[in-house]
């Protein structure tokens, strides 16, 4: 009987996803303004990018450092079509393919650092990465920036929209169905302790190496559209501050559900555009939202959705708040 | 013989935790480790599943040598353990601590779990039942959706034992499990750790309350990482040296 229920409002829930996907699916045909569709585009591009930063979380690393990971996906993608002539639909793959050889390679070291040291050594990557880029400036445009990346479409196409939406759809049902499985499960066990974790036989260091390689191919695979459609990549997408964006979007929306960094990245990254007039308040406008939400409702916007609808439909503070 | 322990050493700088330590367990006892604190009882725990190394000596388990092995390769031959502090996932459910421990013998494989094949939820399906028989053999089947860090502290023991016993292991490393329960908490404990026995479940525990005897087979006491005494509960009562290490040496005069 429970278990019909459940089913039930499974089944609902899948409905009204299905749903909102093709509402917005059919946005470019309301909406003409192609620069509403690239707010929007981009805002796609930094919900994989936060989601893939929540499945490194959920096994106990915060990287600081998930920004450059996504550029490693966007210059390899952009340099392998530029360089060699390939289409970006091969190189976008292998830029994708390129970060997660990359985590998998830091992953090792990485993962026999916990917590706060893992997030230094991460955030330091991520400098590190930038140097690269400057080392070798006469293919990556250093500090300059790398321009006339091959297009994916033609400039203006509404296709850039769907293919966005197409990807993070498909991104987002990956990795949900990676953090449900019971692959999952043992991500989140050595998250909370590793000694339990090891005593059921679970492999702390293969789990987090797994966790990091996921997460980082994702958000690989968004730099490298990215790339395709900015068609100019610039160092400060992908810096220290970037990063640090990423675990900003992650932490207003919640860390404690998956929703939680979706509707942190929506919120969050739209904010500048949003207040594009008053372009100059925007960092304060951001920043303003960010420090509210860690003193007030320090899980996020979803946990504390979930915790006010949890009061209305049963007063039981010791139980779990709703659907992940 | 299952367990055996041949002259195992291990030195925390020139401090010697544990010294020749010389102890076997066979198929089906109940073994106590018994000592004051401080005496090295929970490091022959770490040392037999991995979690330090030792700096000489070597552990013997089924006739394979599992000296040094690592502790999630040591879980997967069949050794599950206890903790004395912090012995759960403290985030999870109770019924998702338990389930957890089930994966150490993973009835699906990678790709059934990733892509949520029929075979993937008929298994999950067969381990939740699995799991919820188990929490209701030790009496947590009530509070199986409760956050285990919510729990009292005497559920918190049971559930612990019950994530070890989930594992299906050969044998089962008990860390002081009657340690904070109950007078009703113990005697309810000692019932499902004497039920283990006849389900071909090997039992080496340490612990300080003395009620643990009636189902302890044998004993061995250390003291200051080395073993001074072992036998069956009589012996050891009569043990002087046993008397000497937790009363201290009666004054001559």
């Amino acid at each position: 009987m429970a278990e019909r229920q459940s089913a039930q409002s499974g089944l609902t829930k899948w409905f009204l996803l299905a749903g909102l996907v093709l509402v917005l699916a059919g946005v470019p045909l309301a909406v003409k303004s192609v620069y509403f569709l690239r707010i929007l585009i981009l805002v796609y591009v930094y919900v994989i990018a936060t989601c893939s930063l929540r499945t490194i979380a959920i096994s106990g690393q915060m990287s600081m450092g998930h920004a450059g990971f996504m550029g490693i996906g966007a210059y390899t993608s952009a340099l392998l079509a530029k360089e060699l002539g390939w289409t970006p639909w091969l190189t976008m793959p292998l830029g994708a393919l390129a970060t997660m050889i990359v985590a998998i390679l830091v992953g090792f070291p990485f993962s026999r650092l916990r917590t706060f040291y893992f997030s230094m050594v991460s955030l330091l990557f991520g400098i590190a990465i930038m140097g690269v880029n400057t080392i070798f400036g006469q293919y990556t445009g250093g500090i300059y920036g790398l321009t006339r990346v091959p297009p994916l479409f033609t400039a203006g196409s509404a296709w850039y929209y769907f293919f966005f939406l197409a990807l993070t759809v498909l991104s987002l049902l990956v990795l949900h169905r990676f953090e449900s499985c019971r692959i999952g499960t043992s991500l989140k066990a050595v998250a909370q302790s590793r000694e339990v974790a090891a005593s059921v036989g679970i492999d702390e260091t293969g789990y987090r190496v797994l966790a990091l390689s996921v997460g980082c191919f994702m958000v690989g695979l968004a730099g490298a559209g990215y790339a395709h459609y900015n068609l100019v990549l610039s160092e400060s997408s992908f810096d220290l501050l970037a990063s640090i964006n990423l675990v900003a979007y992650m932490m207003v929306g919640g860390m404690g559900s998956f929703a939680g960094p979706i509707v942190g990245a929506v919120v969050l990254a739209s904010v500048p555009e949003l207040f594009r007039g008053l372009k100059m308040f925007a960092p304060y406008v951001f920043a303003g939202i960010v420090i509210l939400v860690i003193f007030l409702v320090p899980q996020g916007f979803v946990g504390l959705y979930q915790k006010t609808a949890m009061r209305f439909v049963k007063s039981d503070g010791g139980r779990r708040g709703g659907a992940s | 013989m299952l367990l055996e322990i041949k002259a195992l050493t291990k030195l925390f700088g020139g401090l010697t935790a544990l010294g020749h330590l010389d102890l076997h367990v066979d198929e089906g006892e109940i073994v106590g480790l018994i000592g004051p604190n401080g005496a090295g009882k929970t490091t022959v725990f770490n040392l037999i599943t991995g979690f330090i190394r030792p700096t000489s000596g070597q552990i013997i388990f089924d006739e394979k040598d599992i000296t040094s092995m690592k502790p999630h390769l040591v879980a997967k031959l069949g050794i599950a353990r206890t903790f004395q502090l912090n012995p759960l996932f403290a985030e999870f459910t109770v019924l998702e601590n338990v389930i957890a421990s089930f994966y150490l013998h993973p009835k699906s494989r990678w790709r059934d779990a990733f892509f949520n094949t029929p075979t993937y939820r008929r298994n999950e399906r067969q381990i939740t039942g699995e799991a919820l028989a188990m929490l209701e053999l030790l009496g947590l089947d009530k509070v199986k959706d409760n956050l285990a860090k919510n729990l009292p502290h005497g559920y918190q023991k049971l559930l612990g034992i019950a994530r070890a016993l989930a594992s299906r292991p050969r044998l089962l490393l008990l860390d002081e499990p009657l340690g904070g329960m109950n007078q009703d908490e113990i005697e309810f404990a000692m019932r499902i750790i004497d039920k283990t026995r006849g389900q071909g479940i090997t039992i080496l525990l340490v612990e300080h309350n003395m009620q643990i005897m009636d189902i302890v087979d044998r004993v061995v006491v250390i003291n200051f990482g080395l073993k001074i005494c072992e036998g069956t509960i009589q012996e050891v009562r009569e043990n002087q040296r046993v008397v000497e290490a937790y009363f201290g040496v009666e004054d001559p005069a």
